[in-house]
């Protein structure tokens, strides 16, 4: 009866199980991009505040994985921190 | 006539006159050649994110131009030649912008098209919506 192993995914969300059980993972949130989110559509190399956020300290770009930046945008980002770069505007890297 | 971001990087051993004076000479340049001023604004004295030739900051300067391809890669070949440029960098940005005015209209009549939300739970007593049809449909949820 008791399932060995329950769904902790996010997948499982939608499903009706228990309330009791699933509330002892951590209910992770769901990342959107945020350039679809504000739709900017796009991406200004010469924004360095903008970009300056998808900058982690060590200065390398920070991965889609972990920004949740769509496809589409995580390209556009890519080569827009690659110019700002190129001008001295970002660091190549920083340690 | 094409869109350009030009991006100029004055050494930061001039004065600030001179780096206007060197700065004016490109844009004469490029006024003279035909180009058309869409933003011509100066950014003042940066700090450099690293050193290029021993410089630890520069003056920037960003020349916005509606330009012949012609005319800008012959200013790009001047600012090479100098060397109160520490760097620059020259970019076609109309496609780009244009490609986002596009998307930008596709994703607007998207919305549209898409009914709004039930404001509250639907009531156990209404029938069944009609499942979507898919039939000859572009995929709707390619991008989100």
């Amino acid at each position: 009866m008791m399932p060995s192993r329950s769904g902790g995914r996010s997948g499982s969300r939608d499903r009706d199980g228990k309330p009791s059980q699933r509330k002892k993972f951590f209910v992770r949130r769901r990342k959107v991009c945020k350039f679809c989110a504000e739709k900017l559509e796009y991406v200004d190399w010469k924004d360095v505040k903008l970009l300056q956020s998808f900058i982690p300290e060590r200065g390398k770009i920070l991965p889609r994985r972990i920004s949740g930046t769509c496809a589409l945008h995580q390209r556009k980002l890519q080569t827009a921190i690659k110019r700002a770069r190129f001008v001295a505007l970002l660091p190549y890297a920083t340690d | 006539m094409r869109l350009y971001d030009i991006v100029v990087l004055v050494s930061p051993d001039l004065t600030d006159e001179d780096a206007q004076k060197t700065l004016g000479d490109y844009r004469k340049i490029l006024a003279d050649g035909g180009a058309e001023f869409v933003k011509d604004e100066s950014w003042g004295r940066r700090r450099l994110a690293f050193p290029i030739g021993r410089k630890r900051d520069a003056f920037y300067h960003l020349f916005q131009v509606k330009a012949e391809p012609a005319l800008v890669s012959e200013t790009e070949r001047r600012l090479k030649l100098s060397d109160q440029i520490v760097r620059h960098l020259a970019v076609r940005a109309d496609e780009e912008l244009k490609r986002a005015a596009k998307m930008a209209v596709r994703i607007a009549k998207k919305q549209a098209k898409r009914p709004p939300r039930p404001p509250a739970a639907p009531e156990a007593a209404a029938p069944r919506p009609a499942p979507p049809e898919m039939a000859g449909e572009m995929p709707e949820r390619s991008e989100s």
